[in-house]
């Protein structure tokens, strides 16, 4: 018996210190890449915080800070009035990061012409009206149309502006994705996908496309900067307002010089 | 003392199941409450608008594990067979310890195998759009349940008592004789409940059906279509767990998915208690 109590103090001793010192950040994949170069420099200046980072979705994150089992929520859209309430002001949201959704098609649909289409036409293929590439001037094979889980922040701030309203559902999907990673893949590994990417994602494989109306190539850093680019959102992070000083301290980092040289290198634009 | 340590552990272990399934109960209730039982036999999952149908998950957790019993039990029955009959001590240890190694492989491993080699091939062998269908499925729960199944069926297949195997060799009965009147006939119990074991693997196994089944709320049509994406309970318990508000009434959806996984897997088990007959076969004239 003393022995096992042994034990449990022992244990108990090794994670007591730790705890105070963790700073656990959960959420959006988008952000995630911010956060893990930002985490990753901090480390090395304050070797004495441990930081883990991990993603899930904007939701996952909403949800993460609401329950109490994180210290900094990750979101890429707008809080919803439902989510707004259940915090009841308890909770400050620090936008950290610009960067659009981009309307990423696969290298074979962009390279058979499909450059650019309009709202109307993204929306009736996510509606299941138009279904062929044909329809919209591309050859002559189905539309693979890729959505993402309803939680996800990227599908929040796509669907608003495509769709009408942040939940609406897109009924003409083939399959469902997760996380930035996971649909991008999905999209690069099909001939004739299309889906929803943030900046950070798009690369050779995974095209971005110009929306008409907006008479600007997408995906370049400055037609976010001069509010072209229809489908744009700020990346923000979720802070209890009880949030401890060290906790700040990696905020102020992230909003100081350095940390948004990071939010730049890793793809997304600046804050300030 | 040990008497009274036996029986608590007993206890505990038999108080678990009911827990869980206490638990379950408790918290899908709330969903039972707002909507009643219609949720079972409706189409539509959509959180955002408070539908919570759960047929085709129901579908496609059925479809997938059918599927993969239905290609691995045979053929980890005959690569059983095969070990326990045919091969020599050591080339059978061999055999066994690369099952057990497939065996011991994490599932998320055989996700990005089925994310990278299978829904490929499936892609083009069908000429389909995405390969994530019930097929990718049911052929990556084959793969992952394999080595259960095989496992489990040697053991018995090689037991079956050698005085068994020397009688009927005795009594003039060839190889395959042998194996159709003594070996089957005795091992058939262990074969069954190797089954129904993968069975449930399969039927909870989550990530590496997530990855490759498409996920979207979809009865395949006609229903007999495994090349189309569809969902199972595990996936969306995957997908959707995170993010639901605990004590919401998505929440109390999911647990009910998970009270219906449960269930599937109880269902298994008491058709697995039936009383087996090993020796029937033998008692024949």
């Amino acid at each position: 018996m003393k022995f096992l109590l042994a034990i449990l103090l022992l244990i108990s001793s090794f994670n007591l210190p730790a705890a105070s010192d963790r700073i656990s950040i959960v959420g959006s994949t988008t952000v995630l890449p911010i956060m893990a170069q930002a985490a990753k420099r901090y480390r090395h200046l304050h070797p004495d915080i441990i930081l883990t980072v991990s993603g899930g979705g904007s939701g996952v994150g909403v949800a993460s800070i609401r329950q109490g089992t994180a210290q900094i929520g990750m979101v890429s859209r707008e809080l919803t009035e439902q989510e707004k309430n259940s915090f009841n002001n308890s909770v400050e949201t620090i936008p950290i990061a610009r960067d659009v959704v981009a309307i990423a098609v696969s290298k074979t649909v962009y390279l058979s012409g499909i450059k650019q289409l309009s709202i109307e036409q993204i929306a009736d293929i996510y509606r299941g009206k138009r279904r062929n590439w044909k329809s919209v001037g591309g050859a002559d094979t189905p539309i693979l149309v890729i959505d993402k889980e309803a939680s996800r922040g990227t599908r929040h701030v796509f669907a608003k502006v495509v769709l009408g309203h942040a939940q609406a559902r897109a009924r003409g999907a083939s399959i469902i994705t997760g996380s930035n990673n996971e649909e991008q893949a999905a999209i690069a590994r099909s001939d004739q996908a299309i889906g929803m990417l943030s900046t950070a994602w798009l690369n050779d494989q995974v095209r971005a496309l110009a929306i008409i109306g907006a008479n600007h190539e997408p995906g370049s850093l400055t037609h976010i900067t001069d509010s072209h680019y229809p489908i744009q959102r700020t990346l923000d992070i979720l802070l209890p307002k009880n949030a401890s000083d060290k906790t700040r301290k990696f905020i102020d980092f992230l909003l100081s010089p350095e940390g948004q040289k990071i939010v730049q290198n890793v793809g997304y634009l600046p804050i300030h | 003392m040990l008497k009274l340590y036996c029986t608590l552990s007993a206890a505990l272990a038999t108080a678990t199941i009911f827990l869980v399934i206490g638990f379950l109960v408790q918290a899908s209730w709330p969903l039972v409450q707002s909507q009643g039982f219609t949720f079972l036999f409706e189409t539509e999952w959509y959180p955002y608008e408070a539908l919570y149908g759960m047929l085709p998950a129901v579908i496609g957790t059925l479809w997938s594990v059918s599927l993969a019993l239905l290609i691995a039990v045979p053929l980890g029955f005959s690569a059983a067979l095969f070990s326990a009959e045919l091969l020599s001590e050591p080339a059978r240890q061999f055999v066994r310890f690369g099952m057990e190694l497939l065996a011991g492989i994490p599932s998320v491993v055989y996700g990005l195998i089925g994310l990278w080699v299978l829904l490929p091939i499936i892609e083009v062998q069908f000429d389909l759009l995405s390969g994530r269908s019930l097929l990718a499925a049911g052929l990556l729960l084959a793969l992952m349940i394999l080595p259960t199944i095989m496992l489990l069926s040697e053991d018995a297949i090689y037991s079956v008592s050698k005085a068994q195997k020397e009688a009927a060799t005795n009594l003039g009965l060839d190889w395959s004789e042998r194996l159709l009147r003594i070996m089957i006939p005795e091992s058939w119990p262990y074969v069954r409940t190797a089954t129904l074991l993968a069975m449930g693997r399969a039927m909870g196994e989550t990530i590496a059906v997530m990855l490759v089944v498409g996920s979207i709320d979809r009865i395949p049509e006609p229903w007999y279509n495994l090349l189309e994406p569809a969902q199972t309970l595990t996936s969306r318990l995957g997908r959707e767990m995170a993010e639901a508000g605990v004590d919401s009434i998505h929440w109390s959806a999911l647990m009910a998915c998970g009270l219906l996984l449960a269930l599937f897997a109880m269902a298994v088990a008491v058709i697995s208690l039936r009383p087996t007959t090993p020796t029937e076969a033998l008692k024949k004239p």
